[in-house]
């Protein structure tokens, strides 16, 4: 009985669907979904209204859909059309280490791999901003030892007490990149190893009890405590910058497909950092409604009236 | 199987036994904090406990201010004195003082709610003979009270302490000593080796603790408190004959 029902309703909904979509209005209506957290909602509201702004029917219920596990399955069955990926992540979700400290390897790689999935899913421009490992310290440290880079802690880092992430000893891409890029060798180190970008390593940060912390290069703390990142000036970390990735099947009925792409990269060409960090932390520390954050942001930046 | 090896293998590395992350160290230094944590609880359940016991006023208050510490979830404790311990001392307050005050929190039930139990069932026949003799009430606590009742109270400081030496692996959570270090980075690093070699290292200090406390209880106890079955007839008589 409740199966037949099932049924019918989603027959009913297909033909809709389908006769929504051959209609052949050139502005189809675009299913945004995102992880979980607050950084992948916030920014997918961002592409939400752009679209919204240009005319775009766009269905929200996608957004904040859960893990990656979820959302991959979700973009890949049609139920969402369109995502925020992190590229790096994104890629190592599905071939494992293969992120490279590259944003264009591996966009790359991950659009080989999309290509074949969910019959054919593009990457757009991705942003310039990233949420990856990064290397924090206190403004007070920053200044007393002139640091703006991960090159700068080389000199200094005897002097100073780190926290890194449980798994560094045995990381390549912790403590290997910090000896063969930048000369750190952490066993000489005066190291506390506690879970990267968690509240633990943000409080020994904040209590002093480490003076160098792994945290997320979004971390709304480094804003609110005015925390300094210092720059992977060697680029050893995976490049983990955003991009919209969108099913092909969708983006082929838009009628303007260079227009419509170039709507998407303009506004992703926007989000630095800095602003990631920021609108990140409207939403998860300021508690503010998501859609104003990215409205604000979006008006602000001129991109929508 | 290859578990089974690889567990073998970790133990019989050299390094594994040297240096501040070698075995000695971290037993060493998860012996300290769950030391401290029991001589801390100790020294706030026990008075509590006999002074309860021993006058009778204030029981129902005591036994569920303790049994509110048993629902405290250690690590939520830890997570909500860092703030407070870590203004204190930026290092140990943030690596060891939260623990000790979970670990603390986490022993005072079983101990003062033994010591309590102990104290206040002992038989009024006896205290009363105790008060006849002109004891007294603190020479009734300390003689003829504590002797009695001192199974259930050491029963009540071996629960603690075994619960302690479980819990205390939670400190290297927070970037702290002992033996929870090889569960929490062997964890991170899928390490299986290094994290069961923690678990046996901690069930091997619970079963030490376990069997020098069963040693202790043993001497401790008052000869005419003993079973009759293990003591031989004569002295069991005695403590019979003082209470008539």
């Amino acid at each position: 009985m409740r199966l037949s029902r099932t049924l019918a309703l989603g027959a009913s909904l297909l033909v809709l669907l389908s006769a929504c979509t051959t209609g052949g209005g050139s502005k189809p209506t675009i299913k945004i979904g995102s992880d979980g957290f607050d950084e992948a909602r916030v920014v997918a509201e961002v592409y939400a209204q752009v679209l919204e702004a240009n005319g775009y029917t766009v269905d929200r219920a996608g957004i904040g859909l859960g893990t990656r596990d979820v959302t991959n399955a979700a973009i890949e069955s049609g139920q969402i059309h369109m995502k925020p990926e992190y590229l790096g992540s994104g890629l190592g979700k599905l071939d494992p280490g293969k992120q490279t400290n590259s944003a264009d390897t591996n966009k790359q790689l991950l659009q080989a791999i999309l290509a074949t999935k969910g019959g054919g899913i593009t990457v757009l421009g991705y942003t310039p901003g990233e949420d990856t490992n990064a290397l924090v310290v206190r403004k007070e440290t920053a200044d007393e030892h002139s640091l703006a880079t991960w090159s700068d802690l080389t000199a200094v880092a005897g002097d100073l007490k780190w926290g890194l992430a449980t798994d560094c000893p045995t990381n390549p891409i912790c403590a290997g990149a910090l000896k063969d890029a930048y000369g750190i060798d952490t066993e000489t180190l005066d190291l506390t190893l506690l879970d990267a970008c968690s509240t633990p390593m943000a409080d020994a940060l904040k209590a002093g009890t480490i003076d160098v912390a792994e945290l997320c290069s979004t971390d709304p703390l480094i804003i609110t405590e005015g925390w300094v990142r210092l720059e992977d000036d060697k680029k050893t970390q995976p490049a983990e910058n955003i991009a919209p990735i969108i099913r092909n099947d969708i983006l082929n009925q838009v009628g303007d497909k260079a227009a419509f792409q170039k709507l998407l990269d303009d506004v992703s060409a926007k989000i630095d950092t800095p602003t990631l960090g920021e609108l990140y932390k409207e939403v998860a520390v300021d508690h503010k409604d998501i859609k104003d954050v990215a409205s604000t942001w979006l008006k602000a930046q001129g991109v929508i009236k | 199987m290859d578990l089974l090896a690889g567990i073998v293998a970790w133990f019989l590395e050299p390094d594994h036994w040297q240096g501040p992350a070698g075995v000695p160290s971290r037993l060493l230094e998860h012996a300290a904090v769950s030391g401290g944590a029991l001589v801390v609880a100790m020294a706030i359940a026990l008075p509590v406990g006999l002074l309860v016991g021993h006058t009778g006023r204030g029981a129902t208050l005591a036994i569920n201010l303790a049994n509110l510490g048993r629902a405290l979830p250690t690590f939520a404790v830890m997570g909500l004195v860092i703030p407070v311990t870590a203004a204190i001392d930026s290092d140990l307050g943030f690596k060891v003082y939260p623990a000790l005050v979970g670990l603390v929190i986490l022993a005072i039930p079983p101990i003062l709610v033994n010591t309590y139990a102990g104290v206040s069932e002992v038989d009024r026949d006896i205290v009363e003979a105790g008060r006849a003799m002109g004891m007294r009430p603190s020479e009734v606590l300390t003689r003829v009270e504590v002797p009695v009742a001192l199974p259930v109270i050491s029963g009540g400081i071996r629960s603690g302490a075994a619960q302690i030496i479980a819990t205390a692996t939670l400190a290297a959570v927070f970037g702290g000593p002992g033996l929870g270090r090889y569960l929490v980075e062997g964890y991170a690093q899928r390490d299986y080796p290094m994290m069961f070699a923690g678990v046996i290292l901690v069930a091997a200090m619970f079963a030490v603790v376990e069997l020098a406390f069963a040693a202790a209880q043993r001497a401790l106890t008052s000869p005419g408190l003993r079973s009759a079955a293990l003591e031989g007839t004569s002295q069991p008589a005695r403590a019979g004959a003082s209470s008539s």
